[in-house]
């Protein structure tokens, strides 16, 4: 304000203010605005100005009178108007060159109007009334430049003119002189892109040509591209379905955002949609040679080519050493060939990476570092010392139910380390072997899981789990034998070994007399080769299921082993069987309660597979009514695992919401299914979440016993407070099988992450439960659960930062909570090893930075609260509140890494797991 | 008031649960299950509800994704509704709901007595007494919320046994509570000469983070937290203030600096703590201290405890302002005519980041100020405000408002329905001399 009156002090504006001042100072009407005049007309800056001045003074002073409206406005504001609307007049002059200084001059006057954040730039307002003149005109106007220039401005001035729906803006760029789109600014552009998307549409239902659109979709495009604004160019193009397009227009500045804005929206897209984003976002890390998110973005497609393709394009060994380490993380087994990698060494190196040969070796060198080698026994776990007067006197319930639980609790707690206080003891401490002792301090069937256990401590270390476990298999006891075939299961879970020293133990065993013993094999061999689509397991498999005389368990047994070996494989042939395994069972087999895991294992077979199961579910059809739904149940949330599919959700939900009297069993699944559907982004599981309180409010009993499972699937080693506090008002349930629900699921979302305030929940619950021995049980797992691996394991199926889905760890939560679904006669009964499965979900929850020989390399790192940077300018911070650490560090449920030094960099986008180190060549030591 | 026992009611599992209880051939009689945890009470989740809340949706800038997933949540809503007016169509929830609520009223009896709860004992058992008489060991009955109870709190008692039937929960502090403004002041934007800069400082510091975050996610700044208004007296800070609150939506919390200095030790600091508890409970808001000065003044050896306790109450203030917890959408105006005393910690970036100066008001200013109140005043003709406008003398907006008051008094006076321009320079003269007169020039100095 200050500087333009400033302006108007010139002489000649002062004595033009005078007269009017004599001219207007005797009208009543006016008193009050004498001094109106006196900034009119500033001087328009243009050379053609000069003589309009007096002209437009003249016809001003009887306009102001006529509209009363003009009292608001500011003095600059109405010489503008005033200034606009003179311009508007002379573009209707017939003088072509007083028309171009015209349009010249109001395409100034909007181009440097600059205004407030959210309101209409004044010159664009005030030429609205002038808008249909301007338009009338225009469609009188003979071709030429003048016209060109006029469809240029109608088509800003349609920015905030045009109704709805009409796309003038559009209509007139296309008609102007197409020169810089960005001229105009950003508003503008922005404006053209809402019409473009609009027009496209409707051309696409009339099937009109679209050539000329999309010359100025490329214009925008690269206009949107150059300023930042990558997602803008990114919707655009996915309204004119020409993503294509996207890839020649990136560039090294801002094709990192590009994509994560690709991979973020693919998540919420329909369902052909996200493979084309994915594709696009495939391209363009592959165009700027960013080979380890393009194999992120591989794994997610599950695109076997692709895969192959980043090997044979990256040439540098240390990144695909990398990519070895992501492969091996995600579970998915891959033969490198000569293709990938020239060197023979070399390429067994890598494959041993893939193998995860060496993940017990990493593991340990983790656990070092933290200083938790030291075994835990179950009592350091139950911590009874804290609770005060009557749990410390329960010693005399069920103290083989306890011992069972000690075990899984000791399992569990020293899972990976190698030594434990029960079963590894060296043998000269006490005279014999102690962990016989431990052994035969429980009876039958529980055997079999103390064995198993050995497995377990050993986790990953194949060589001396297997010298370990060896003396088990000459025992006379089949229980024994059973749990020791179990443990060789366990031991090489997720391990690939060239020899197949499972396969070649456990093989024989198959075929054995006693059921407990097949089912030891069977397990285990499902453990071991799971995701390895091995045609030997198939071969081995397939005759027991077919076998009539088999008993259930052992067919049961066989089939999700069979499912977990062929998870999301589709096989026709597995597939097949299950089916006819399960059409030969009589109405009474169908209602036990092991047979639910044969349409299981059918569903881990199209595990996320999505459509494919439809064939299945045909066949399905032919059971009996009750058996048919359960089946439809299981096969329906496999299939959409990890989808965020709503449309399934919604289907469940409707399931959920029917009422049954006649004892079905089908609602278990469903509410499950929710939460596996539902599972896929953070949105879906909060609203999940919510859905499940409703469930649980209006729920009959068989609803209620499964929504706290959900909550254990969705929150997995994932503590929300809220779901919490919902488990553990749920944990205290009149209805004891809600309550067991409750509790393991309390250990499950608190799996692995030593939180103090679940330990304290579950103390409590122990005492309170002292008496019940099936409760105490689960609260005893629940707490071998919270301390799983002394806190350094995870059970999160997602890794990567919540981007990949690991299949086989999905497939073993997925089993053992549909054991749970029926605590009494499988967990509380004597199938209780089922519980192992979720060995094949254990991962430790790490960050080790490697250096390019795979040694282990300190280095400091900020570890904090991951932010969701997507859509956000410049280069915001990734993480918050975070400390800094030096590797190897532990990372929780929504955390997130970042190196802390510039010394090295990393050779995956994302901190998790084995990370290589490289040396920065750039890099310079602080003076 | 009755909050108390609905939410009782909910935490302690459902209605149907207690039903299959008693099917099932009458158990020997098993305490309550034990709340998760005694003592302090859990801080109120925030929000109305903060299960009802919905997650946070990012990126806050309007693009595809944004929309994808809102789109999102909203199909999950829509599932929900299905699912509910469903259930609700089966089995009404409402009478049975109804009937529980209306046993649980017949056990609390009527009328109910109020006291305080003194001790815990056990999870059933508890300490109370009433405003006069003795205290008594009752038991409190299962519906009532024990994670909600901890000692001191206000209670509802029953009539004859004693026994706590509720909570009271109403814990804002009535001192708070009249500082919201519920009625929009009737001054807007419109109403105020000038202070265009000001304004739009203020819009930009103030409003706009609270309508359109999106527009600093942007940019990739964090909004103001705050501002100071300051200047001459009678230049216009409150009214702009006032004009804020006219034009937004969000809750308004008004307070005078005066107002948070309490009779009693402690009960200052507390007063601010609970204002801006309850501007977080109702944010998004906007905080409005008037006449700062009379907490925030600089911190110097305090001889009496009166004056300790100011400054204590200016630390709380200074902790508020950005202390350990993030305020999220609550904003803060300061309002003062010395800025230059005020405590420099209280004005330094982060607390207060945007300090907006109301100068005496320019030639144009003027012009427009005596527009605003000469506007519903009759003028006789021969009125020309141009002469007081372009005077030497300085003015501040509530002076012009002073003249054009003092101006129709003085035509009132001689009975006249209009009013001259001698009137004009006759109330200008009175005001002037009284503002001379208000600090005699050159007397003590």
């Amino acid at each position: 304000m200050q500087l333009e009156g400033s302006v108007y002090d010139s002489s000649s504006e002062r004595s033009d203010y005078d007269d009017h001042r004599r001219g207007t100072g005797d009208e009543h009407d006016d008193f009050l605005f004498p001094w109106k005049p006196s900034i009119m007309a500033p001087e328009p800056k243009n050379t053609a100005g000069g003589g309009a001045t007096r002209e437009e003074a003249s016809t001003k002073v009887p306009k102001k009178k006529d509209e009363k409206k003009d009292e608001d406005l500011s003095e600059e504001d109405l010489a503008l108007k005033q200034q606009l609307e003179l311009y508007v007049e002379r573009v209707q002059d017939p003088d072509p060159g007083l028309q171009k200084v015209a349009l010249e001059s109001m395409r100034q006057e909007i181009r440097t109007s600059t205004s407030s954040m959210t309101s209409v730039p004044k010159p664009l307002k005030f030429l609205r009334p002038h808008y249909g003149t301007l338009k009338a005109y225009y469609e009188t106007m003979k071709d030429s430049d003048q016209k060109k220039f006029l469809a240029d401005i109608l088509s800003v001035l349609a920015l905030t003119m045009s109704a709805e729906g009409e796309r003038e803006s559009l209509k007139y760029r296309l008609l102007g002189s197409k020169g810089d789109i960005g001229s105009w600014g950003h508003e503008y552009v922005r404006n053209l892109a809402g019409e473009i998307a609009q027009e496209y549409t409707k051309h696409q239902n009339e099937e009109v040509p679209i050539d000329d659109i999309m010359d100025l979709v490329q214009q925008i495009v690269e206009f949107h591209m150059k300023h930042n604004a990558e997602p803008e160019a990114v919707d655009l193009l996915m309204e004119v379905e020409d993503l294509d397009l996207l890839v020649e227009h990136v560039d090294i500045a801002n094709y990192k955002r590009t994509c994560l804005y690709l991979t973020a929206a693919a998540r919420y897209l329909p369902d052909p949609d996200d493979m084309l984003v994915l594709d696009i976002a495939y391209g363009i890390y592959m165009k700027f040679d960013e080979y380890a998110s393009a194999l992120q973005i591989a794994l997610l497609l599950d695109n076997q080519q692709y895969v192959n393709q980043i090997f044979s394009t990256c040439d540098d060994l240390f990144q695909k050493k990398q990519f070895c380490y992501i492969l091996a993380r995600q579970g998915v087994p891959f033969v490198l060939d000569d293709n990938m990698v020239l060197e023979e060494d070399d390429r067994e190196q890598l494959q041993d990476i893939i193998n995860n040969a060496k993940l017990s070796e990493g593991y340990l060198t983790l656990a070092r570092d933290i200083e938790v080698m030291e075994p835990k026994s179950p009592e350091d776990i139950y911590k009874a010392h804290l609770l005060d007067g009557r749990a410390s006197a329960s010693a005399t319930v069920d103290s083989a139910r306890q011992n069972l639980s000690a075990t899984f609790v000791n399992a569990f707690v020293n899972a990976g380390f190698g030594q434990d206080k029960l079963m590894t003891v060296p043998s000269e401490a006490s005279s014999g072997s102690s962990s016989g002792n431990w052994l035969f301090k429980n009876k039958e069937h529980g055997k079999i899981s103390v064995a198993a256990s050995l497995g377990m401590i050993l986790l990953w270390d194949v060589d001396s789990g297997l010298s370990q476990i060896d003396k088990y298999l000459h025992s006379s006891d089949n229980h024994v034998i059973a749990g020791a075939l179990l443990g060789i299961g366990i031991v090489n879970c997720n391990i690939k070994n060239d020899c197949d020293p499972a396969l070649a133990l456990l093989g024989d065993y198959i075929d054995k007399e006693d059921p407990s013993i097949r089912i030891g094999a069977v397990m285990g061999l499902g453990i071991t080769y799971a995701n390895t689509q091995n045609e030997m397991i198939r071969r081995k498999f397939m005759p027991i299921l077919g076998d009539s005389k088999a008993p259930l368990d052992v067919i049961a047994f066989t089939a999700i082993s069979l499912g977990l070996v062929y998870v999301g494989s589709c096989n026709e042939e597995v597939a097949q069987a299950i089916l006819f395994s399960l059409m030969d069972r009589s109405d009474t087999e169908l209602g036990d309660p092991l047979t639910r895991l044969l349409p299981l294992g059918l569903g881990l077979l199209y595990l996320g597979k999505q459509d494919s199961v439809e064939a299945t579910t045909e066949v399905s059809k032919t059971f009996n009514e009750k058996f048919r739904k359960y089946c439809d149940m299981t096969l329906l949330s496999c299939a959409y695992a990890g989808t965020g599919n709503v449309l399934k959700v919604q289907s469940l939900l409707g399931h959920c919401a029917q009422h049954l009297d006649k004892g079905e069993t089908h609602q278990g699944p469903a509410v499950l299914g929710i939460a596996m559907v539902a599972m896929a982004e953070e949105l879906g599981l909060e609203m999940a979440i919510r859905s499940l309180e409703h469930l649980l409010q209006y729920g009959e009993q068989n609803i209620r016993r499964a929504v706290p499972l959900a909550f254990g699937l969705l929150c997995i080693s994932n503590p929300k407070v809220n779901v919490m506090d919902t488990l553990s008002r749920l944990s205290h349930d009149s209805d004891s099988e809600v309550a067991t629900a409750a509790i393991i699921s309390l250990g499950l979302i608190g799996a692995g992450t030593n939180n103090a305030r679940i330990a304290g929940m579950l103390r409590n619950l122990s005492s309170y439960y002292y008496k019940d021995a099936n409760s105490l049980f689960c609260v005893r797992i629940a707490q071998g659960l919270v301390h799983l691996g002394k806190g350094l394991l995870t059970l999160n199926p997602y890794h990567s930062d919540r981007f990949l889905l690991s299949p086989t760890a999905l497939a073993a939560l997925v089993i053992v909570l549909h054991a749970c679904l029926d605590m009494k006669p499988i967990i509380l009964g004597k199938y209780h090893f089922v519980l192992y499965f979720l060995v094949l979900a254990m991962q430790p929850r790490m960050l080790m930075t490697v250096d390019e020989n795979l040694r282990p390399l300190s280095v400091p790192v900020r570890v904090g609260q991951a932010v969701d940077i997507v859509g956000q300018a410049g280069r915001p911070k990734t993480i918050t509140g975070f400390q800094t650490h030096s590797t190897p560090v532990l990372l929780a449920a929504g955390d997130r890494a970042e190196l802390a030094t510039e010394k090295y960099i990393p050779l995956s986008p994302i901190l998790e797991g084995f990370v290589i180190l490289k040396q920065n060549p750039d890099y310079r030591e602080d003076q | 008031m009755g909050q108390g026992s609905s939410t009782g009611l909910n935490r302690q599992g459902l209605p149907g649960d207690r039903k299959s209880d008693g099917d099932k051939k009458d158990k020997k009689y098993e305490p309550a299950a034990p709340p998760a945890r005694v003592g302090r009470k859990q801080r109120k989740q925030k929000g109305p509800e903060a299960a009802a809340r919905l997650p946070t949706v990012t990126p806050l800038t309007k693009c595809k994704l944004r929309l994808l997933k809102l789109e999102r949540i909203k199909d999950y809503l829509l599932m929900e509704e299905e699912f509910v007016t469903n259930q609700e169509r089966l089995k009404p929830q409402e009478e049975k709901t109804e009937e529980d609520r209306s046993k649980v009223d017949d056990l609390r009896g009527s009328p109910m007595s109020v006291g305080n709860l003194e001790e815990l004992i056990d999870e059933n058992h508890a300490i109370v007494s009433s405003s006069v008489g003795p205290e008594y060991y009752v038991s409190i009955l299962s519906f009532v919320d024990k994670d909600q109870l901890e000692p001191g709190c206000a209670i509802l008692m029953h009539n004859k046994v004693l026994s706590v039937v509720g909570i009271l929960q109403d814990e804002v502090d009535p001192m708070v509570s009249v500082m919201k403004v519920e009625k929009a002041p009737l001054e807007s934007y419109a109403d105020i000469g000038g202070l265009d800069a000001q304004i739009q400082e203020i819009k930009e510091a103030v409003e706009l983070p609270l309508t359109h975050p999106e527009l600093y996610e942007d940019i990739g700044i964090k909004p103001p937290k705050g501002v100071i208004l300051y200047g001459e007296p009678g230049t216009g800070k409150t009214l702009l203030a006032k004009a804020v609150a006219n034009s937004t939506s969000a809750t308004f919390l008004r307070v005078v600096g005066s107002e948070l200095i309490q009779k009693y030790l402690g009960d200052g600091p507390k007063l601010v703590r609970e204002l801006f508890r309850v501007a977080d409970d109702l944010s998004p808001s906007i905080v409005f201290i008037d006449e700062i000065d009379a907490v925030g003044t600089k911190r110097y050896d305090a001889h009496s405890g009166g004056e300790r306790e100011i400054q204590r109450t200016m630390l709380e203030l200074l902790n508020q302002l950005d202390g350990f917890d993030s305020r999220g959408d609550v904003k803060v105006i300061l309002a003062t005519n010395k800025i230059e005393s005020l405590d420099p910690a209280l004005l330094r970036p982060g607390r207060i980041d945007r300090k907006i100066e109301f100068p005496l008001p320019d030639i144009k200013t003027r012009r427009r100020i005596f527009q605003i109140h000469t506007s519903r005043m009759t003028l006789a003709g021969d009125v020309n405000l141009e002469e007081f406008v372009m005077t030497k003398d300085e003015f501040s907006g509530a002076d012009i408002k002073a003249i054009c008051t003092e101006a129709g008094l003085l035509a009132l006076r001689e009975r006249r329905m209009k009013v001259t321009q001698a009137d004009f320079k006759k109330a200008k003269e009175k005001v002037m001399f009284k503002k001379k007169e208000g600090v005699p020039e050159g007397l003590y100095m």
